[in-house]
Parts: structure tokens; C-alpha cells; sequence
């Protein structure tokens, strides 16, 4: 399935938000996702399933002031 | 002497040093510099993970044997929008609700959007967030963010990472006056001498990333920047003396003098 993954166009097997993250060894790491413009939890992540074309964001707390 | 601590949205701390966790030379340079900090309170900022090397550490990982609060900031956000939206991203971590808003437009100066911060700060507080605003050091514009239900108003000592120190010492004073919530200068400081003038004119706390990490030697700036706040903090409540013109000589004793 074509998603939007952080900008870009990623083709990848995944019926939910957990596969993403899984796909990308993500899981058990301090992630945050965003499907579709909706904040989601962890909890959330196996139940939300991904549709063609959904625009996902996987963000992480990095150095700043 | 009477007990000092700060509360902010509900949290009592010991230490009046916020420390941001960006530009250290590694992690371990920055581990020391924390613990040097003495900090309990460590900003962060929220990007897009880099899928193409997830395994690259997430900063987490070498500040979590620590009692800290995190402080992620919405740095990258233009717009009270999209702070609002990267703050739900932070809270959505489980690991705070306290969340810095920090709305830079200009790319030169990075100096803060006052009216999309206080747009941002409404919202944020209407969410449950504990909001600490970034802010210019305008007494006007700081008492509007603590009227919006800020915990802590933040205000600009100079631009970000300039090291200028206090371009304003007299608005930074004002605020302080003005302010029944706790004032925490936040960027543009270069030493301790900026950090010890800033804690004498009342605030009740700094927050600094630049001057520490990027000294030659970040653990011993961390530790000079604990002390100038100590000191600082304790020359503030100890009440300076007034300035004077002219001399007075320190023996007094005036009329036992032998010529």
C-alpha cells in the first residue's frame, strides 16, 4: 500500500498503524505518531487502520532548547 | 535561611536551571553536563523520525536514568497552529504536559512571535497543558501570556544562541514586578555573569542550551552556570546595597582616626 510517511511516498505491506511500526523496527521506541492530521497514542496504534494514500508522521524528542 | 523553592504547574523544584539538550559534542558530554546542571527540568524538540536510519538514538535514551521533567519545546513552528499541533505530538508521548511555546518566523533573528504565542498559549491552557511561553521581553506582552494561564512566562534575554546577554535589563525588571507567575529567562545569556545579573534582577529561573553546550568545556560551564544562578538567587533575596557617588569608607570610626 502507498502511504505518506514523514513527506515521502513509502510502499509498504501494513494493515495498521502498528504494522508501520513495526515495518520500521519502531516498536518499544519513544515514537509519536500522527495519522491524517490525528494524534495517536500508543494504545491507539493497533487498532487504526492505515487506508491508500494516508499521510502518517513519526516524530521523536531530539536535543533543542 | 527561609526555604526557596519554585513551583510550576503543580511541580516543586530545587533547581532554578532549565537546560535544553541540543548542540552537546556527544551524549556522554551531555550526560555529565546534566548531572553538573544539577537540572530537573531538560527541553527538548519534536521532529520527523529519519526512517532511512531509525536506529539512530533518540536523545531519550541517554537521559532517562534521571528524575527529569521534560520540557519539549514547538521550535520549527510558525504559527500558533502549528505549535498547538506540535505540542499534542509532544503531550501524545506520555512523557509531559508541560510544553515550551516557542513560534519563530524570522530565520535571522529567531526571535519569537508574540501574537501567535499568545494565540498558542490560550489554546494550549484550554487543553490541559502546562504552558511555558517563549517570549519577547516585553512587560506587556508577558503579563498577557500569564493572563492566558501560562505557568511560567519566558522571556528572551537576547536572540537565541547569541550569547549577548541581558540587551534589556530594565523591561526584564518590569516583568519581574509585574509578574504573579514564576519568570524564567529563556535564551541569549553567554556566562555566568549574565546568568548571576539575570537571577539579581528577580527571576526565578534561566533556561540556557548554547552558552553550556558548546563552552570548550560543557561540564564545567554547567557547573559555573549552577553557581552564578545560586549566587545570583541569594545575592537577590540578600538585598543589594544602593549605589552610591562618593566614597564611605568601610572602618567608620571617624573620630578615633590618628590624623
Amino acid at each position: 500500500m502507498e502511504l505518506v510517511i514523514n513527506g515521502r511516498t513509502a510502499s509498504l505491506e501494513a494493515r495498521t498503524i502498528q504494522d508501520v511500526i513495526d515495518h520500521y523496527g519502531l516498536a518499544g521506541r519513544p515514537v509519536v505518531v500522527e495519522a491524517d492530521g490525528e494524534v495517536l497514542t500508543a494504545p491507539q496504534w493497533a487498532d487504526t487502520v492505515v487506508r491508500p494514500g494516508m499521510k502518517i508522521e513519526i516524530v521523536h524528542f531530539v536535543g533543542g532548547g | 535561611m527561609i526555604s526557596d523553592v519554585l513551583r510550576i504547574g503543580g511541580r516543586t523544584l530545587s533547581s532554578r536551571f532549565f537546560l535544553g539538550t541540543g548542540l552537546f559534542p556527544n551524549p556522554l558530554v551531555q550526560k555529565e553536563a546534566i548531572k553538573a546542571s544539577g537540572a530537573e527540568v531538560l527541553t527538548f524538540a519534536i521532529r520527523r523520525i529519519n526512517l532511512e536510519s531509525p536506529e539512530d538514538d533518540s536523545i531519550l535514551q541517554h537521559v532517562q536514568d534521571g528524575d527529569f521533567i521534560y520540557l519539549p519545546n514547538t521550535s520549527g513552528a510558525r504559527t500558533a497552529e502549528e505549535a498547538v499541533r506540535i505540542a499534542r505530538l509532544a503531550r501524545a508521548s506520555g512523557l509531559s504536559d508541560w510544553i515550551k511555546v516557542e513560534i519563530s518566523v524570522n530565520e535571522r533573528t529567531l526571535l519569537p512571535d508574540p501574537v501567535e504565542t499568545l494565540k498558542a498559549t490560550e489554546i494550549l491552557v484550554k487543553e490541559g497543558f502546562t504552558v511555558l511561553p517563549y517570549t519577547s521581553d516585553d512587560p506587556v506582552i508577558c503579563k498577557r501570556l500569564e493572563e492566558a494561564g501560562a505557568a511560567a512566562v519566558m522571556p528572551g534575554a537576547a536572540p537565541i544562541g547569541t550569547g549577548l546577554g541581558i540587551l534589556n535589563p530594565y523591561n526584564l525588571s518590569l516583568i519581574v514586578e509585574e509578574a504573579t507567575v514564576p519568570i524564567i529567562v529563556d535564551a541569549g545569556l553567554g556566562s555566568a555573569s549574565d546568568v548571576a545579573k539575570a537571577m539579581e534582577l528577580g527571576v526565578a529561573g534561566v533556561l540556557m542550551n548554547t552558552p553550556v553546550a558548546k563552552a570548550k568545556d560543557p561540564v564545567g560551564m554547567a557547573k559555573a552556570m549552577k553557581l552564578a544562578i545560586e549566587a545570583g538567587r541569594l545575592s537577590y533575596l540578600s538585598g543589594r546595597i544602593e549605589k552610591k557617588r562618593y566614597a564611605t569608607a568601610s572602618s567608620g570610626l571617624d573620630e578615633f582616626k590618628l590624623t
